[in-house]
C-alpha cells in the first residue's frame, strides 16, 4: 500500500447513528455522503506470487477454503475467482524456446527439438500445458497477477441486477447486499470478467470482492493490500492511484520494460474505466483478461429496436395478409 | 556450457576421471571433527578467546555468563568458577550427527521442540529408525506431527500410511501441546540479527503451554527432584539460578504459573550483581535478578563476578526497567534504528567502519553510512559505529599492544585478531583457507577443475548402510534432483498442512520436470511418477514445465528435477516425504546437510 487515502476520506461519518435515527423516525435512510472513489491498483510487475492476498482475503472475510485439488496449472491451484475466492493469483509461465548459444545454454534444445515434436505428436506432453502460454512467446518470465473484482465505473453486474441487491457504495465501489440478493444469477452472466459467482454451497446468493467495505468504513485498507509484501496491490483514491499508475508506467518504459501497459485506467474500457485496474507486462489476453470487454446493457437499445422493427414488420404482414 | 579453461593446471586430470578408485567423495578423506579439550575455564578461554581484537573480552563474557547461570556458586569454585558445572562437549553434537548416535542406541531420551525430523530432516527414513531406538521422547508441537506418530504409522506408499507393529518400538512418546506464536509472549530473532518482541494475544487452548512455561517448570521439578542429592554431578542443577516466577499472574489469563518472559530477557541483557562503584568481592551488597540494576551494554561486563549476563551479544536489549528495545516500534530514520533491536549494540550493519575509506571519509557520498567526524573527534553516521568511538583513522598500535589497542584506526574487522577482512582464512574454516568448486557428494559428473571430486572435509557417513551414495555418473541414478520450499507451506508442514486455506493453495507433492525429460521417460503432465535414490523411493505428480531445463555438462545432457519437501503422512494434506530420498552428508563447519543437490531416477507410475 503506497498511496494514502486522504484523512477525511475514510472516517465513519457517524453513519450508524444516522441509521438508528432513521429507523426510529421510520424514515427511508438518506444516502450516505459521497466519498472519493476508492479502488485497487494491482501492479503485476511487482507481484512475487506469494498468495498472501488470497489468504488474507479469505481470513478477513471468513471465506471457506476451496476443495484442495492439484490442478497442475503451474503453481496455481485456485484456478479462478469464485463466490468464495475474491483474490486469485495467476501464474503464467512465459518460457520460450531457446536458440543455439543463448544464455550460455548451447545446442541441447535444438538437438532434441525433434523429440519434442514427436512427443507432442504422441500426446506425451500437452501442446499447451494448462495455465501456460508457452508456445507463443520467446522471453522467459513467470508472470504473476493477483486478479480481483474490477469495481467497474459502469458495472454490468449492477445493471443486470433485477432486485437492486447490487449497489454502488459511497466509495464508488460495487457491493452485493446479501440480504437482498435472491440468487437469480443474472449478474453472473453479465460480468465480462467472470468475477461474480453464486455461492452454490452456502448462501446461494451472488458474492464477490467488497473492497473490504467494512474495513473502509473504519478507515483501514483492504486485507489483501495490507498483506501484500511488495506493494503489488495498492489501495487508495482512484484518481490518485491512476496518476500513480501512469507514473509507474512511465518509469517502467524508461527502464526498457516496453511491454508494460495499463489495463482499465482509461475511460474507454467498459464505457468509463475500472476502479480496480492493473499494470500488465503483456497483452491482456495472456492474463485471461478481455481486451475489449462488453457491457450487455449496450445491447438493450439495438435489441429493442430490432424487436420493435420485427414486431412492426410482423404487424404489417398481418395487416396485409389477414385483412379479411 | 562448460568450456575448457585455458589455464593448464585447471584442466581435469585424466586419472581423476578414470581412476578405478575414484569415489564420489574423492580420494582424500574427511577429517574427524576435532573438539578441543575445554575441561577448565582457562582452556575454554584459550580456545575461544583471542589476545588481539574484540575477543580479548572473552573472560568477562564467560565469567558473567557463569554468574547469571549459577549465581553465588560461580564464586565458590576458585579459579574455575562454576565452569565445572557445565556439561562439556565430547564430540560432534550437531543435530544430524546425534541422529546417528541415536540409531546406535547411544541416546536415551529426546526433547523435540517444534522440530519434525521424521519428515523434515534429510534421510528421513533413517531419522525415523533412529527415533525408534530411544527410550523416551517428548514432542512439543501444535499438532500430532510425523515425529510423534511414527510409532503407530509409517508412510506406506505415497500418501497412504501403513500400520506399524508398535510392540516392536520401544520409544515411549509424550506429545505435549504447545502454544502458538500468538498465544505466548517473547522475542524472536531473525537472520538480520534483529530481535522483535511478540505480545500474547490470547490464552493457548486447553493444556497447551508456551515453551518457556515447559522449560521453566521442567527445571523447577528437576531441581526439586535432586535437591537433596549429594552427588557431584547434580551440583549444576542444584546451583542453577532458576527464578522467573511472575510477581502476579497475568490479568485475565487462566494460566497462573506462566513465567515472566521479561525477567528472562533481563538475565539475557545482563545486570549488576554488586553496585557498579563497589570494587572486588569484599563488597557486602549483592543483588538478585529481580532487584538488580540492568547493565546498559556488554561494554561494562567484568570478569570478577560483579556483573551477570546470559548472552553478551544480546546485551543492551533491555538497558533499563521499562525499556524493552525489542518491543520498540518506531519506523522512523534511515536505518530504522528504533524498530526492534539488532544485536550487537543495535548495530544494523556489522563492521560498518568499512563504509569509510582508511582516512575515515565515506567511499561514496551517496552511499555514506559511518564516517569519522574530524571536528568532534569521533565516529558517527546513520548506524551505531562498529568501532571504538574515539579511535582516529590514523591511530597506529604501539609495539606489543594487545586487545583492541592492537588494531590500527583503519582496521574495521574488529572481531578478527588482525582487524582485517579475510578472503584467505588461515584458521577457523575447516575447508579453508580459500573457497573452491567441489562437485556435490552425489554427482553425475567428475569435478572438471580438480582431482578432488567433492569436499574432503565434509561428513559423509559412508560406512552407514542407510546412507548409501550413488557413485559418480552411476547410470542407475543419472538425474540431478534438488529440493526446495513453496511459499504456502513451512518446512515439513507441521504448522501449515493442518490449515485448509493453505492446503487448498498447495495440496499435493509434485515433481517439476522438463518437457525433454518427460518425453524421454514417457511421462505426461499430471501423471504420477516414482522417484528413487539409494536411500528410498517416493511418488509425486509430474509437473512438466519449461522452467526446468536440461543442462549440457561435460559433453552430455544432464536432466534435473525439483521437488518441494513439505509433505508427510500426518495432517490434512498428505503426501510422500521428499526427505526420504535425501542422503545425509554434512558440510564440515556447521553440519548443514547437502539436500540441494543429489542424484535420482524417475519413472512413470504409482507405488504398489
Amino acid at each position: 500500500m503506497a498511496v494514502e487515502p486522504s484523512q477525511d476520506t475514510l472516517n465513519g461519518q457517524g453513519s450508524s447513528l444516522r441509521a438508528v435515527v432513521s429507523m426510529l423516525v421510520g424514515n427511508k435512510m438518506p444516502p450516505l455522503p459521497q466519498q472519493p472513489a476508492m479502488g485497487f491498483f494491482t501492479d503485476t510487475s511487482l507481484c512475487i506470487g506469494c498468495k498472501a492476498c488470497e489468504v488474507a482475503c479469505k481470513q478477513w472475510n471468513q471465506l471457506p477454503a476451496s476443495d484442495p485439488g492439484w490442478t497442475g496449472s503451474s503453481y496455481d491451484n485456485t484456478g479462478q475467482l469464485s463466490a468464495t475466492t475474491w483474490r486469485h493469483v495467476q501464474f503464467i509461465e512465459h518460457i520460450g524456446r531457446r536458440e543455439d548459444g543463448q544464455n550460455g545454454y548451447s545446442g541441447v534444445r535444438s538437438d532434441i527439438s525433434g523429440q519434442i515434436a514427436q512427443a507432442k505428436k504422441d500426446n506425451v506432453i500437452p501442446l499447451i500445458p494448462p495455465g501456460t502460454a508457452l508456445p507463443f512467446f520467446n522471453t522467459d518470465r513467470w508472470l504473476m497477477q493477483s486478479d480481483v473484482c474490477k469495481h467497474c465505473a459502469n458495472a454490468p453486474c449492477l445493471e443486470a441486477c433485477p432486485t437492486g441487491a447490487i449497489i454502488r457504495t459511497e466509495f464508488d465501489t460495487v457491493y452485493v447486499q446479501q440480504d437482498i440478493c435472491n440468487g437469480c444469477g443474472y449478474c453472473v452472466v453479465a460480468c465480462p470478467f467472470g468475477v461474480i459467482a453464486r455461492d452454490e454451497r452456502g448462501t446461494h446468493t451472488a458474492r464477490k470482492c467488497t473492497l473490504c467495505y467494512d474495513r473502509m468504513k473504519d478507515g483501514i485498507e483492504p486485507a489483501c493490500a495490507k498483506a501484500c509484501p511488495t506493494d503489488s496491490i495498492q489501495f487508495g483514491e482512484v484518481a490518485k492511484l491512476k496518476a500513480h499508475a501512469r507514473e509507474r508506467l512511465g518509469i517502467l518504459h524508461e527502464r526498457g520494460v516496453k511491454e508494460a501497459r495499463l489495463y482499465g485506467v482509461d475511460d474507454d474500457i467498459l464505457d468509463g474505466g475500472l476502479n480496480s485496474f492493473f499494470l500488465l507486462l503483456d497483452e491482456p489476453e495472456v492474463y485471461n483478461l478481455p481486451a475489449n470487454p462488453q457491457r450487455p446493457s449496450n445491447n438493450v437499445v439495438p435489441a429493442s429496436l430490432w424487436t420493435i422493427l420485427a414486431a412492426m414488420v410482423l404487424g404489417l404482414f398481418g395487416i396485409i395478409f389477414f385483412r379479411e | 556450457m562448460y568450456r575448457r579453461c585455458t589455464i593448464s593446471w585447471l584442466q581435469p586430470q585424466p586419472h581423476s576421471e578414470h581412476s578405478p578408485n575414484a569415489t564420489t567423495w574423492g580420494e582424500k578423506h574427511d577429517v574427524p571433527s576435532n573438539v578441543q579439550s575445554q575441561q577448565t575455564l582457562q582452556e575454554y578461554i584459550d580456545a575461544c578467546g583471542q589476545k588481539l581484537g574484540w575477543w580479548s573480552n572473552t573472560p568477562a563474557y564467560i565469567r558473567s555468563l557463569l554468574q547469571a547461570w549459577y549465581g553465588d556458586a560461580a564464586n565458590e569454585e576458585d579459579g574455575n568458577c562454576s565452569y565445572r558445572l557445565i556439561p562439556k562437549m565430547i564430540g560432534d553434537h550437531s543435530h544430524l550427527v546425534t541422529s546417528y548416535a541415536m540409531l546406535d542406541g547411544k541416546v536415551k531420551g529426546y526433547l523435540l521442540f517444534g522440530q519434525n525430523p521424521a519428515a523434515g530432516s534429510t534421510n528421513a527414513r533413517m531419522q525415523r529408525k533412529a527415533l525408534e531406538q530411544l527410550d523416551w521422547m517428548v514432542v512439543r508441537d501444535l499438532y500430532e506431527v510425523e515425529s510423534a506418530a511414527f510409532w503407530y504409522k509409517q508412510p506406506g506408499f505415497g500418501p497412504e500410511t501403513e500400520p506399524v507393529d508398535s510392540s516392536k518400538i520401544k520409544t515411549e512418546i509424550f506429545l505435549l501441546p504447545a502454544a502458538a506464536s500468538t498465544e505466548k509472549e517473547g522475542s524472536f530473532t531473525n537472520t538480520q540479527r534483529m530481535l522483535q518482541w511478540r505480545d500474547k494475544a490470547v490464552d493457548p487452548p486447553g493444556d497447551a503451554r508456551s515453551d518457556l512455561w515447559f522449560v521453566y517448570h521442567l527445571g523447577k521439578r528437576l531441581k526439586e527432584l535432586y535437591a537433596d542429592s549429594k552427588e557431584w554431578r547434580n551440583r549444576g542443577l542444584q546451583s542453577l539460578t532458576w527464578d522467573y516466577q511472575m510477581e502476579k499472574p497475568e490479568e485475565g489469563s487462566r494460566i497462573h504459573d506462566e513465567p515472566d518472559a521479561l525477567l528472562v530477557l533481563k538475565e539475557i541483557n545482563g545486570y549488576y550483581v554488586r553496585p557498579p562503584d563497589q570494587a572486588g568481592k569484599g563488597s557486602s551488597q549483592t543483588y538478585t535478578l529481580r532487584n538488580a540494576p540492568h547493565i546498559p551494554s556488554y561494554t561494562v561486563l567484568m570478569n570478577d563476578g560483579r556483573t551477570a549476563c546470559g548472552s553478551w551479544i544480546y546485551s543492551g536489549v533491555y538497558p533499563e526497567p521499562g525499556n524493552n528495545r525489542a518491543a520498540s516500534r518506531n519506523p522512523e530514520g534511515r536505518t530504522f534504528p528504533q524498530w526492534g533491536f539488532a544485536w550487537p549494540a543495535n548495530r544494523r550493519i556489522l563492521y560498518n567502519r568499512a563504509s569509510a575509506d582508511p582516512q575515515g571519509h565515506p567511499w561514496s557520498e551517496r552511499k555514506k553510512y559511518v564516517w569519522w567526524d574530524e571536528a568532534e573527534k569521533k565516529w558517527t553516521g546513520y548506524d551505531v559505529p562498529d568501532f571504538p568511538l574515539n579511535k582516529p583513522p590514523d591511530f597506529t598500535p604501539g609495539p606489543g599492544a594487545v586487545g583492541m589497542d592492537a588494531h590500527s584506526g583503519s582496521d574495521p574487522f574488529i572481531m578478527k585478531p588482525d582487524g582485517k577482512g579475510w578472503l584467505f582464512a588461515p584458521k577457523g574454516l575447516k575447508d579453508g583457507p580459500l573457497p573452491t568448486h567441489y562437485e556435490a557428494a552425489e554427482s553425475p559428473v567428475h569435478n572438471a577443475l580438480y582431482h578432488q571430486q567433492s569436499n574432503p572435509a565434509a561428513k559423509y557417513f559412508r560406512d552407514r548402510a542407510d546412507n548409501r551414495l550413488a557413485a559418480i555418473g552411476d547410470s542407475n541414478y543419472p538425474i540431478v534432483i534438488t529440493t526446495y520450499r513453496l511459499t504456502e507451506h513451512h518446512v515439513s508442514g507441521p504448522m501449515t498442512r493442518w490449515m485448509p486455506w493453505l492446503n487448498a493453495l498447495q495440496p499435493s507433492l509434485f515433481a517439476e520436470i522438463s518437457p525433454e525429460l518427460a518425453s524421454e521417460r514417457k511421462i505426461r503432465h499430471g501423471d504420477w511418477v516414482i522417484i528413487n535414490t539409494p536411500r528410498g523411493e517416493i511418488e509425486a505428480r509430474a509437473m512438466v514445465t519449461r522452467r526446468m531445463r536440461p543442462l549440457h555438462v561435460s559433453g552430455r545432457v544432464v536432466h534435473q528435477i525439483g521437488l518441494p519437501f513439505h509433505w508427510g503422512f500426518q495432517g490434512k494434506s498428505k503426501g510422500s516425504i521428499t526427505n526420504d530420498l535425501a542422503h545425509m552428508v554434512l558440510e564440515p563447519n556447521v553440519s548443514i546437510e547437502e539436500a540441494k543437490a543429489f542424484t535420482c531416477n524417475i519413472r512413470p507410475g504409482r507405488m504398489p
